[in-house]
C-alpha cells in the first residue's frame, strides 16, 4: 500500500463527489461549469498521482494533464459562450428556464 | 513513505475538499467563485508536494486567471451576486446528494480494494522533468500537442461566434 497514493485518490474521490453535486444540484449555468471544473480537478489529481507513485518514468501521464487542462479551458470558454448568448436572447442564465431546448 | 509528504497531502487535501464545499455552500456567487480558486490552488499544491512542480505551478497560475474571469462573469449575469436575497438557485437536491454520494462511495470503494503495490519510486528532479516534458511533447505526442492546440483555436472562434451579438442583417 502506498499512503500518499491513497490520500491523493480520496481527495480526487472527494472532490468528484462535489462536483457532481454541484453539476446537478444548480440552476444556474455558471454554477454547473463551476461543478464540471471540480470533477476536472479530481481527474487532474488522480493522473498526477497515478504518475507520481506508479508511473514516473511514463511522462505521456503529464502530456494527458495538459490535455484535461486544456479542456477545462476550452469548456470554461464555450460555456460563457452560451451563457452570452443565452443572456442576451432571455436576460437570464437560469437553467430551469432553458426547458424550450428540449427535443 | 514520507510523513511530512502525507500531511502535506492530507492538508491541502482537506483544503480543496472543504474549499469545493463552500463554492455551494455560500449564497454569494462572488465567493463562491473566489472558494472555488482556492479550493484549485490547494490542488496545484498537492501537485507541488507531489514534486510535479510544472504542473503545480501551471494549475494555480491557469485557475487564478480562470477563477478572476468566472468571478466577473458571476457579477455580469446573476441576478444577486452578493448573495444579500438568500436566493435558492437549486434544484433536484435529494438526487444530485445520492449521485455525489454514490459516486463517492463508489471510487472510495475502489481505491481501497484495489491494492496498489509500493514502494513509491523515485522521481528525477523538476529540470529533468521539464526535459522528459518538452521531448515528450516535440516527440511522440506532438500529434496529440497540436490536436490540442487546434481544439483550444476552434473553441475560441466558436466562443466568439455564439457571444457575438446578431447583427441586423443576419435576422433580416
Amino acid at each position: 500500500m502506498i499512503p500518499e497514493l491513497m490520500i491523493a485518490l480520496s481527495v480526487g474521490a472527494a472532490l468528484f463527489g462535489v462536483g457532481l453535486y454541484g453539476a446537478l444540484s444548480q440552476t444556474n449555468l455558471v454554477m454547473i461549469i463551476m461543478g464540471v471544473e471540480l470533477i476536472l480537478a479530481a481527474a487532474l489529481l488522480n493522473l498526477v498521482a497515478f504518475w507520481r507513485y506508479l508511473h514516473p518514468d511514463v511522462t505521456a501521464a503529464k502530456m494527458f494533464v495538459l490535455i484535461v487542462m486544456a479542456v477545462m479551458a476550452v469548456e470554461m470558454a464555450v460555456g460563457f459562450g452560451i451563457a452570452i448568448a443565452r443572456f442576451r436572447s432571455r436576460g437570464s442564465v437560469e437553467m430551469e428556464e432553458a426547458r424550450e431546448l428540449k427535443g | 513513505m514520507s510523513l511530512a509528504t502525507a500531511l502535506f497531502l492530507a492538508f491541502f487535501g482537506v483544503a480543496a475538499i472543504w474549499f469545493g464545499v463552500v463554492v455551494f455552500r455560500t449564497h454569494s456567487m462572488v465567493r463562491s467563485a473566489i472558494a472555488l480558486l482556492f479550493s484549485q490552488t490547494a490542488i496545484g499544491a498537492m501537485f507541488l508536494v507531489m514534486q510535479a512542480e510544472f504542473l503545480g505551478v501551471l494549475q494555480i497560475m491557469m485557475m487564478a486567471t480562470e477563477m478572476s474571469v468566472m468571478a466577473i462573469f458571476m457579477v455580469m449575469f446573476m441576478m444577486d451576486p452578493g448573495g444579500m436575497g438568500k436566493m435558492d438557485m437549486t434544484h433536484q437536491k435529494r438526487l444530485s446528494l445520492w449521485a455525489g454520494g454514490i459516486g463517492l462511495v463508489a471510487a472510495l470503494v475502489v481505491i481501497w480494494t484495489a491494492g496498489w503495490q509500493g514502494p513509491a519510486p523515485d522521481v528525477p528532479g523538476a529540470d529533468e522533468q521539464a526535459r522528459l516534458l518538452g521531448r515528450e511533447i516535440l516527440g511522440r505526442s506532438m500529434f496529440i500537442f497540436e490536436s490540442a492546440a487546434l481544439m483550444i483555436l476552434t473553441a475560441m472562434i466558436a466562443a466568439t461566434m455564439v457571444a457575438i451579438a446578431p447583427q441586423e442583417e443576419d435576422t433580416q
